[in-house]
C-alpha cells in the first residue's frame, strides 16, 4: 500500500468575507494523479496553491510529504517548494530574457546549483533538444509549456502541480503535453495534482474531485478498462 | 556553473533585456557621480590655486616686539605715549615657529637708523633670499646684492641722488661701506629704505641675534590664518602676532562659500538622481512582478530574490561610477582650464568617491522597490494583480 503524500483536515481558505475553500478533508496517496475540476471560482486554484505551499490556509490542517505546512515560515515554505514541488502554469510564466535552457537552470539555481548538462537533458526529454537556445518569444505555446514541464521536473519533485497546463493549448498540443506528463510520471514516480476544467484532460488522471463554490461535491475514480 | 557566476549571468541578462531603462539608470548614476567627482576635483584644484594666488600677495602674518609703553602726563594732562625700541631674539622666534609646526615662508627683519651723507635714513637688515620668495612683486633695477652690496629703495635713491654702482658709507654704530647693486620699487614703504644683509646690520647696530620684525607667509587653507596667529601668539607672549592682509582671509572665506555652494548643488543633484533611480527601479519592479512571483513560486526565498535585484543595482552602481569618474575628470579639466587657466590634477582616490556616490544612489534608490520585492505575494503577482 502506497503512503500518503497529502492529507488535509478541515482545510479552509477565506479572503475576507469570501470563503474560497470550505473545510476540506482529503487524502492523496503517493504517486496518484489527482485531477481537480470545477468552474471558475470553485476553489480549485486555491486548493492547488495551498497544497503547493504558495498560500496559507485560514483554518484546518495540511500535511504534505509528512510536513505540516502551517508550521513553516514564509522562507521555510519557499524551501519546501524548491525541494518538494514542481509547478506548471497555464500561462507558462517563463522568464522572457532567458533561453529555454536558462529558464530550466533558473529552477536549479533556487534549488541547488545550475547544471547546464542536466537542464539540456531535461529539455531533450520533453522533445526540445533543438530549441535550447531559443527564448520564450521564439517558441510556440506547446513548446513553451514543454519548457515549463522541463523546469518543473528538473529538481525531481515529489509533487507536480499543474494549474490548467493545457488551458492555452490546442487539442494536438494538449494531447502531446498530457502524454509527456504521463511518461514522465511513469519514470519519475511523482504525484500529480492537475487543476482543469477540461473533461478530456481529467480523463488522464486516476481520480477526479469536483469542487463547487469551494466545496468538495463529487469524487470519481477512473475505472481501468 | 556555480551559483555566483549564474547570479552575475542572470543580472547581466536582465539588464541587457531592458536596454533603454538600463541606459537611463546608468546615465543618471553617471551624471550624479561625475558631478560629485568633477566638483570634488575642481574644489581641490581651487584650494591649491587660491593658495598659490595668496602666495603672490606676500606675507600675511607679522610678528613684532611688544614695545614697553609709557604714558606721559601729569594730573589731568596727557602728553601721549612713548615707546622704546624693542627687539625680539631671533632664536626664540625660530624655536616658536618650529614648535607651532606652522607651514610658512619666513623672513626676519631688523630696522634701524643710520647716517648717510649727513642725514639719518632707515636701514633694514634682511636675508635677500627670503625677500625674493616673499615679495615676488618687488621690481629691481640692477642685481640682488652679493657680499658688501646693498639695494636701495626707489624714493630714497632719488632723494639722496644715488644710483646703481655708487658706494655708500653708513655710519651710526660701526661703519659700513657698501656698493649699490640695485634700486628697488615696491610701491610701498620699502621705497624709502636701504636694505642690507641682516647679520651686517645686527653687527653695525650692536644688536647681534636681535630682530625687530618677522614677516610670515602662511599658506591659506587647512588651519585658518586666525588660528595660526593665535597659536603663535601663545608661543610668543613677549611679541605681538598680527594678520597683515585681509586677502588671505577673504580668499579663505570665498573659498569656503564656493565650496558650500558646490556641496549644495551636488546635494540637490544627488537627491534628484536618487529620486530618479527610485522611480525607475519601482517601475521596473512593477513590470517584473510576475517574474518575481515566479522566482518565489519556484522556491526562491525573499532574500534570494532580493539578491538578484540588489545585484542589478550594484552592477549599475559600479558601471555608473566608472563612467562618472571618467566624465567627472574630463568636466573638471574643462572647468579648471576655463576658469583658472590651469589643468586639474587627476586624483585617483576620487574614483572611490565616484563609486561611493553611484553605489549609494543605486542602492538607496532601490530600497523602496526592494521592500516591494520582499513583500510581493507570489500567488497574486502570478495572477497579475
Amino acid at each position: 500500500m502506497s503512503s500518503i503524500i497529502i492529507e488535509t483536515s478541515g482545510l479552509t481558505r477565506n479572503y475576507g468575507d469570501i470563503c474560497a475553500l470550505k473545510p476540506l478533508d482529503l487524502v492523496v496517496p503517493e504517486g496518484e494523479w489527482l485531477t481537480v475540476m470545477g468552474h471558475s471560482g470553485s476553489g480549485k486554484s486555491t486548493f492547488m496553491n495551498l497544497v503547493g505551499g504558495l498560500d496559507r490556509p485560514s483554518a484546518g490542517s495540511l500535511r504534505v510529504g509528512g510536513k505540516d505546512l502551517l508550521a513553516f515560515t514564509e522562507d521555510g515554505l519557499a524551501r519546501f517548494r524548491r525541494e518538494f514541488v514542481g509547478i506548471i502554469f497555464q500561462q507558462h510564466h517563463l522568464v522572457p530574457y532567458l533561453t529555454a535552457v536558462e529558464n530550466v537552470m533558473l529552477a536549479q539555481y533556487f534549488h541547488s546549483v545550475p547544471d547546464e548538462a542536466e537542464a539540456r537533458s531535461a529539455l531533450e526529454r520533453v522533445g526540445l533538444g533543438h530549441r535550447l537556445k531559443n527564448r520564450p518569444g521564439e517558441l510556440s505555446g506547446g513548446e513553451q509549456q514543454r519548457v515549463c514541464i522541463a523546469r518543473a521536473i528538473i529538481n525531481s519533485p515529489k509533487l507536480l502541480l499543474g494549474d490548467e497546463p493545457t488551458g492555452n493549448l490546442d487539442h494536438k498540443s494538449t494531447v502531446m503535453v498530457m502524454e509527456l506528463l504521463k511518461e514522465l510520471r511513469a519514470e519519475e514516480k511523482f504525484t500529480v495534482i492537475m487543476v482543469t476544467h477540461n473533461q478530456e484532460v481529467a480523463g488522464w488522471g486516476d481520480r477526479t474531485i469536483y469542487l463547487d463554490d469551494g466545496m468538495l461535491v463529487r469524487e470519481e475514480r477512473k475505472v481501468e478498462a | 556553473m556555480n551559483r555566483r557566476r549564474w547570479l552575475i549571468h542572470l543580472v547581466l541578462r536582465a539588464l541587457a533585456y531592458r536596454k533603454g531603462r538600463t541606459l537611463l539608470l546608468l546615465a543618471v548614476l553617471a551624471m550624479a557621480s561625475s558631478l560629485a567627482t568633477a566638483l570634488g576635483i575642481v574644489s581641490s584644484s581651487m584650494e591649491k590655486r587660491v593658495a598659490e594666488e595668496v602666495r603672490k600677495y606676500g606675507a600675511n602674518l607679522v610678528i613684532f616686539p611688544e614695545s614697553a609703553r609709557l604714558d606721559i602726563g601729569s594730573g589731568g594732562l596727557n602728553f601721549g605715549v612713548v615707546s622704546e625700541p624693542a627687539y625680539l631674539q631671533q632664536s626664540i622666534v625660530e624655536d616658536a615657529l618650529i614648535k607651532s609646526e606652522l607651514k610658512a615662508e619666513v623672513s626676519f627683519h631688523l630696522r634701524g637708523a643710520l647716517h648717510l651723507k649727513d642725514a639719518d635714513i632707515m636701514v633694514e637688515g634682511v636675508n635677500f633670499n627670503d625677500i625674493k620668495r616673499l615679495f615676488p612683486w618687488w621690481q629691481l633695477k640692477g642685481n640682488w646684492p652679493a657680499a658688501g652690496e646693498t639695494v636701495i629703495g626707489n624714493d630714497l635713491a632719488s632723494r639722496m641722488k644715488l644710483k646703481t654702482g655708487d658706494i655708500v658709507e653708513l655710519g651710526g654704530g660701526n661703519k659700513m661701506r657698501l656698493r649699490i647693486s640695485g634700486i628697488v620699487a615696491s610701491g610701498g614703504e620699502e621705497d624709502g629704505l636701504l636694505f642690507v644683509a641682516l647679520p651686517e646690520l645686527q653687527q653695525t647696530l650692536d644688536l647681534g641675534g636681535k630682530i625687530s620684525l618677522v614677516r610670515l607667509m602662511v599658506t591659506a587653507g587647512g588651519n585658518t590664518l586666525k588660528t595660526s596667529a593665535s597659536d603663535l601668539q601663545k608661543l610668543l607672549p613677549a611679541a605681538k602676532v598680527t594678520e597683515v592682509r585681509q586677502t588671505a582671509r577673504t580668499s579663505e572665506g570665498l573659498l569656503a562659500k564656493v565650496k558650500l555652494l558646490m556641496f549644495m548643488v551636488t546635494a540637490v543633484v544627488l537627491v534628484s538622481a536618487g529620486s530618479s533611480v527610485a522611480g525607475t527601479m519601482s517601475t521596473t519592479v512593477l513590470e517584473r512582478s510576475r517574474e518575481i512571483g515566479l522566482m518565489k513560486a519556484m522556491g526562491g526565498t525573499r532574500w534570494e530574490v532580493m539578491l538578484i535585484f540588489c545585484g542589478e543595482a550594484t552592477l549599475l552602481g559600479v558601471l555608473g561610477a566608472i563612467a562618472g569618474y571618467v566624465f567627472g575628470s574630463v568636466i573638471a579639466q574643462f572647468i579648471t582650464k576655463t576658469v583658472f587657466s590651469a589643468s586639474a590634477d587627476i586624483i585617483p582616490w576620487f574614483a572611490g568617491i565616484s563609486l561611493g556616490v553611484s553605489l549609494f544612489l543605486a542602492l538607496l534608490g532601490s530600497v523602496g522597490p526592494m521592500i516591494s520585492v520582499f513583500k510581493l505575494d507570489p500567488v497574486r503577482s502570478l495572477r497579475g494583480e
